[in-house]
């Protein structure tokens, strides 16, 4: 099975995968070999691969998600290795959102937006570094 | 300067090159959706039936010395708001770029928004913000059409200015191979509108995206174009100085000369 990361800048990953774990909008997916076509979209939060047994995690940050052919591809904006998440940035990020007023319905659909990308982003975060020896 | 503008064109090169892994996963993607019998309706597809306001975005470069390059996305440009003042009754005019703002301003054209920022390296970031602003005034009814006049980017050898309607976004038919395997049956999680409510933005945004990247990449390669002629220019010119310089260098060496020698002659008389 291969699992395709792009974004609109670059192609993060393009490899082979035993079994990949990604945040849909409403939970989390688990992905083996042969799965049925599926065309899903995400939520922000982890995406995990698993190669042997090497795992990889990285922060994605929406997009949609399309199984076909023992090719997982994830479209996405922005996709972070979770070791290179700056957890000093999106805490900032979260206080700073959290702080100022919003009146109007489309404010507060940013702020729960950009609050929960950034609750996400601290997440993965801390869940890479409580998995690392 | 034309080697400069050599490197440049190549790291501009690269992030086009990126972009279409992209844009052809998200064509794939929106071609499958179409396959599987989508019933695609929203208010991002579906044109207005009276246009009153429109915004004209146009690309240019922040710098000169590149040839035709703006002058030509200017033409275009001006000859389009003509024909969208025809049918809207407000145009909104949205300039990138140096060049193009001293021109419209030339022109005594009034802008309502002004770019700088986007240099040779246009992204995804700033681009994301622009866009979202003009989705959320489409969806809100503030703007009815948004098009767009940039360079396009065919190949290395060939780019010109085009126009485009980004918004309302073109009805999704995608070039469907009849003759091609049979549509694959496709789960969709949570449901096939909401997929569309994702898709819809997303190929707006990368679009618009590829747009600003196309332009970066052509006015590259306009600038080494016109650097390398400008460069040719010189080297021809050069020699022929040179040779003139010499010319007129021995004329007076041989005058000179002459001088002496009929000098020493009337002195022996």
């Amino acid at each position: 099975m291969r699992c395709v990361i792009v974004t609109p800048e670059s192609t993060v990953r393009d490899a082979e995968a035993d079994f990949v774990a990604v945040t849909l909008f409403d939970g989390e997916l688990g992905i083996a070999p042969n799965h049925t076509p599926l065309i899903g979209r995400l939520g922000y939060g982890e995406l995990r691969v698993r190669l042997a047994d090497a795992l990889e995690r990285y922060y994605v940050e929406g997009g949609l998600l399309e199984v076909v052919g023992n090719v997982v591809s994830v479209l996405t904006e922005r996709a972070v290795p979770a070791a290179q998440i700056d957890e000093a940035v999106a805490r900032q990020q979260l206080l700073a959102v959290q702080e100022r007023r919003a009146l109007t319905p489309e404010q507060l659909t940013l702020r729960d937006k950009v609050s929960a990308q950034s609750r996400a982003q601290l997440r993965v975060a801390r869940r890479a570094k409580a998995q690392q020896p | 300067m034309e080697l400069i503008a050599t490197v440049r064109f190549k790291r501009a090169m690269d992030r086009a090159l990126a972009a279409v892994a992209y844009t052809e996963r998200m064509k794939a993607l929106v071609d499958h959706l179409i396959r599987s019998g989508l019933q695609a309706r929203h208010p991002l597809l579906e044109p207005r039936s009276t246009i009153c306001r429109a915004t004209l975005l146009v690309l240019t470069a922040n710098r000169g010395l590149c040839g035709g390059y703006n002058s030509s996305v200017l033409r275009l440009a001006y000859a389009h708001l003509e024909q969208l003042r025809q049918t809207a009754a407000d145009v909104r005019l949205e300039v990138s770029g140096k060049r193009g703002i001293a021109a419209f301003r030339f022109r005594k054209l009034p802008l309502h928004e002004r770019f700088t920022h986007f240099e040779d390296k246009p992204t995804f970031a700033e681009v994301d913000v622009l866009a979202t602003r003009y989705l959320n005034e489409y969806l809100s009814g503030q703007i009815d059409r948004l098009d767009i006049v940039y360079t396009k980017f065919e190949s290395a050898s060939r780019q010109y200015a085009a126009v485009e309607t980004l918004l309302p976004i073109e009805p999704l038919e995608g070039h469907l191979e009849p003759n091609n395997h049979r549509a694959v049956e496709y789960e969709f999680l949570p449901s096939a509108q909401s997929i569309l409510e994702e898709v819809l933005p997303a190929s707006f945004k990368v679009r618009l995206f590829k747009c600003f990247l196309d332009a970066a990449v052509s006015e590259q390669i306009a600038r080494r174009v016109a650097m390398k002629s400008a460069t040719e220019n010189a080297e021809k010119m050069i020699v022929m100085l040179s040779m003139a310089y010499n010319r007129a260098r021995q004329g007076q060496i041989t005058s000179e000369l002459l001088e002496i020698l009929s000098g020493a002659e009337a002195m022996s008389k």
